[in-house]
């Protein structure tokens, strides 16, 4: 070919002007006009044929490049396609929940007759029907598809060897598809948002927008940090929480792929964009439109997450942010959007940390609507290890709820939940309530001032059984004025309690001798919440009027560490006032919640305050903090839940769950010990328990 | 919101903060029904005067202009079943399943528990019970009153049987109990309350109406009849 190459050049240079018989090369050169020859017509021959193929060759570059493009669109057709399924699909779920709310409203509006009738229009195709049925199935069915989907698109872009720009373009398209639409929906939810705060939502709306990268940096120092703990420990605890995780993440899968098409080159905006795809699809996910209306509400307050980060960065002042942490942070969220977009990578791994991230953002949906109390529910506890929680109201009662004993009743994502007991022994309303740890028994104060020990009935009894008074174990008499806060201590059976008659006291409710110590700090005035020290069992800490919380040693009766707040001017202490307190289960840790929207962290050894947010848009009620010790779940009278992860201090999410009675909204939250349970109280007579 | 700016410009909540002492619970200014604006206005509306007096019966059971009758004697009888809590919890410690095998007033009758598939004689203290729980069942039932700003009604028509039943509550504590029901009436005046109310609205017959409740208050003021 070589030779032929160079021939080929002059022949095509010469061959057109005349083909000559019988000329060699050398003739070719002296003679143009040369007789055409066998040789240089076969050598013409030659060379137009290589031209030919030469030309071919070229051709089939083109073509496989051509057909490689064409594979590439054939698949992100598939992948829009699937997409498009997708987003049908939750359409169609929620033309069905609106359907089903239609027919239950017009049910309610013209009496139960028409239930049947009305039942049956909504009822769609079969395999949305089945969806319906269980969460479950949707999901993997949505999963197998999409993980179809994305080997298909894999295997045509390593055919092709080039992934940046297509994944640019994947991922514009994706986002121009759901991106765009976001935006359009907040801008919507912002015009829409009437009622309370729609002008406050609607500015931080826009500021949050603007400062949208200034907002990620602004993350508080985190808590590792504040602890002075070391960078390896740090790190440690995030691995740990990736694995650990992992497991209770699987019903989320399917929101990883949306989120895993997020552009990896904007990586500031990402902690906002896997938020919003996730509430896409918890809109699709929610059968209830309640929930949905819900959700809705909640991503429009998530816009004013950013400005109150701002706020909190300010508040820090000079608080240097450590850089250890920072890190953390962005390499575990980094390392997820990395992982996602090598394309190259083996398909599990892409997947497992996808989802280990998705752990890192579970979306709690509401499941369980308690209502049999007549008024404010004060508090709620639930049982260690059962799916059980006990209740505690202003109607002076106290109620038993099993949530695997639901009323089979309606096709709602919310299931109705009856009681299965209900203890009466206050003469007042009932303010708080613990359990034990093994959960036989269970503990209420009430405005009476007395502590009631009850004895946990069996899960499984009939809620209509004879009475048995045995189930009160026994009465504490020693609080002169209302109990309004309690706290147990497993390893030694002790009950923590609280008054307005100023003191706290330290009881062995199964011992004989029942009262252990009285604790009152003069200065302090009356105490407001009470826990256990959980890092060191000896050591009780009371938050008190003046603001400032105590921490005693039980025995010596001794004030040990004070955790002071400094007074601000022209405030008066109730409007700052500490209403809930709890200690981190693991390190040197007081959380408080105020009456003044803040949340304040202390350190228990120093006495200072490590940490103060801005955590809610009126006065926080309430705090529980996970059992692993990662998240912190706040209620507020501004009827929202939110949970934060504690290491940087974020809210991970926000749900509006309870209604105002009065000035009152939501007046505890609860973690369950070793279920993915989380559940509010309110002043709106509901409990409400979310998976 | 229930705010009311003060004279000095600080803001009224109606709120029971954790450490109130049980004195100051609820003690705050009234507020008028017409600056209500939460879903529950008529529980807060009702627990307010009953705060406020509970003997000016006439009062507490006037019901604003322009309010949903239904959703009135709805939340009235709600109050009605909780504030019953408090009878049926000083029966608890005297009204035994040995001594009350049954559910009676006078002897005329034997009332059977409804809380069941089928119709038990549940022994007094419960059939108490039980009447309680099943009535905060239905009350809070989703199925029936999913609402507590609008009723319709065919539910408003179970609210009748409820209250015939927690109705015996009163009667056996009245001819069996007599001195935990004078004291439970002299703090609260529920059954009297219980009993106007269910006049006023017609959700029970005289005849059932059995506890002389309204004639002892008005013998004195009018010339016997
Ligand atoms: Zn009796
Ligand atoms: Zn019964």
């Amino acid at each position: 070919m070589e030779d032929n190459s160079l021939n080929m050049q002059n022949g095509g240079q010469m061959g057109p002007q005349g083909g000559s018989v019988g000329n060699n090369k050398q003739n070719d050169e002296i003679n143009p006009k040369s007789q055409y020859s066998i040789p240089g017509i076969l050598h013409f021959i030659q060379h137009e044929w290589a031209r030919f193929e030469l030309e071919r060759s070229q051709w089939e570059v083109d073509r496989a490049e051509l057909q490689a493009r064409i594979a590439f669109l054939q698949g992100e057709r598939k992948g829009q396609e699937n997409l498009k399924n997708d987003l049908v699909r939750r359409i169609k779920m929620l033309e069905y929940a609106l359907k089903q709310e239609r027919a239950k409203f017009h049910k309610l509006k013209y009496g139960t007759e028409l239930q049947q009738g009305d039942m049956k229009p909504p009822v769609i195709d079969e395999s949305s029907e089945s969806q319906l049925d269980s969460d479950q199935s949707f999901v993997s069915v949505s999963n197998s598809t999409w993980k179809q989907g994305r080997q298909l698109l894999r295997q045509y872009l390593q055919e092709i060897g080039y992934t940046d720009r297509i994944i640019d373009v994947r991922s514009t398209r994706v986002r121009a598809l759901l991106g765009l639409n976001n935006n359009n929906a907040d801008q919507e939810d912002n015009q829409n948002g009437g009622g309370l705060n729609a002008n406050e939502s609607n500015k931080r709306a826009s500021e949050t927008q603007g400062r949208r990268t200034p907002a990620k940096k602004a993350q508080p120092s985190s808590l590792a940090e504040a602890m002075m703990l070391d960078t390896e420990a740090a790190v440690m605890a995030n691995l740990e929480f990736l694995s650990n995780t992992d497991v209770d993440m699987d019903d989320d899968d399917d929101m990883n792929d949306d989120a895993d098409i997020e552009p990896g080159d904007e990586i500031e905006d990402d902690v906002k964009m896997g938020k919003k795809d996730k509430m896409d699809n918890d809109l699709g996910l929610g059968d209830d439109v309640d929930a949905i209306a819900l959700e809705v509400f909640n991503e429009l307050n998530r816009l004013s997450e950013a400005e109150k980060k701002q706020d909190i960065k300010t508040e820090q002042g000079k608080r240097a942010i450590g850089i250890n942490d920072e890190d953390n942070v962005d390499s575990s969220l980094g390392l997820g959007e990395l992982a996602q977009l090598t394309v190259n990578n083996d398909a599990e791994s892409t997947y497992d940390i996808a989802s280990s991230k998705e752990a890192f953002r579970k979306t709690w949906n509401a499941k369980y609507t308690l209502r049999s109390h007549f008024d404010a529910v004060r508090a709620l506890a639930f049982h260690p290890t059962e799916p059980v929680l006990i209740t505690a109201s202003e109607d002076h009662t106290l109620k038993l709820w099993n949530l695997q004993k639901t009323v089979p009743a309606k096709k709602s994502a919310s299931l109705d939940v009856e009681p299965l007991y209900t203890f009466r022994s206050h003469t007042g309303p009932v303010l708080c309530l613990a359990i034990s740890g093994t959960g036989e028994h269970c503990y209420s104060g009430g405005l009476d001032g007395i502590i009631n020990c009850w004895n946990v009935p069996n899960s499984n009894i009939d809620p209509y059984d004879l009475y048995e008074p045995d189930i009160l174990n026994a009465n504490l008499h020693g609080h002169s004025d209302a109990v309004w806060g309690l706290a147990v201590l497993n390893s030694k059976q002790y009950l923590l309690s609280c008054s307005a008659d100023k003191t706290v006291k330290l009881w062995a409710p199964h011992a004989k001798q029942q009262l252990l110590s009285t604790y009152v700090s003069e200065q302090d005035g009356i105490p407001s919440s009470v826990d256990f020290v959980r890092d060191e069992p000896n050591r009780i800490v009371a938050s008190y009027f003046s603001l400032n919380c105590v921490i005693f040693d039980t025995e010596t009766g001794k004030p040990v560490a004070r955790l002071e707040s400094t007074a601000a001017d022209g405030v008066n202490s109730t409007a700052r006032q500490i209403n809930k307190i709890v200690c981190h289960p693991t390190l040197p840790l007081t959380i408080t919640a105020h009456e003044d929207r803040h949340i304040r962290f202390w350190d228990n050894h120093t006495g200072k305050m490590v940490h103060s947010m801005v955590a809610h848009l009126d006065a926080v009620t309430s705090l529980a903090v996970d059992p692993n010790g990662l998240y912190l779940l706040s209620g507020s009278h501004d009827c929202s839940i939110r949970l934060w992860h504690l290491d940087n201090k974020t809210c991970v999410q926000e749900i509006t769950a309870h209604r105002k009675k009065f000035d009152e909204s939501i007046l505890d939250v609860a973690f369950h010990p070793s279920r993915p349970y989380i559940a509010s109280a309110g002043a709106d007579g509901l409990a409400k328990v979310f998976v | 919101m229930s705010k009311m700016k003060m004279a000095d410009g600080s803001t009224i909540l109606r709120r029971n903060r954790p450490g109130t002492k049980a004195k100051d619970f609820c003690r705050w200014p009234d507020e008028p029904f017409e600056e209500m604006d939460s879903t529950l206005a008529v529980q807060q509306y009702i627990q307010q005067l009953i705060r406020r007096d509970p003997n000016n019966i006439d009062l507490i059971l006037k019901m604003p202009e322009s309010q949903d009758e239904g959703v009135w004697k709805y939340e009235h009888l709600r109050q009605f079943c909780m504030e019953l809590n408090g009878l049926a919890v000083r029966l608890q410690g005297e009204c035994h399943p040995e001594t009350c095998t049954q559910m009676t007033a006078t002897e005329q009758w034997i009332f059977l528990c409804a809380a069941h598939k089928t119709p038990k004689e549940c022994p007094a203290i419960d059939y108490t019970r039980h009447t309680l729980d099943g009535a905060a069942c239905l009350l809070n039932s989703n199925k029936y009153f999913p609402s507590r700003v609008s009723i319709k009604e065919s539910s408003v028509a179970k609210l009748g049987s409820v209250c015939r039943r927690v109705y015996r509550i009163f009667s056996h504590a009245y001819f069996h109990h007599r001195s935990i029901f004078d004291e439970f009436e002299t703090e609260t005046c529920l059954c009297k309350r219980f009993t106007q109310f269910v006049t006023k609205y017609n959700l029970m017959s005289k005849d059932n109406l059995i506890v002389p409740i309204l004639e002892e208050e008005n013998t004195p003021g009018e010339s016997e009849a």
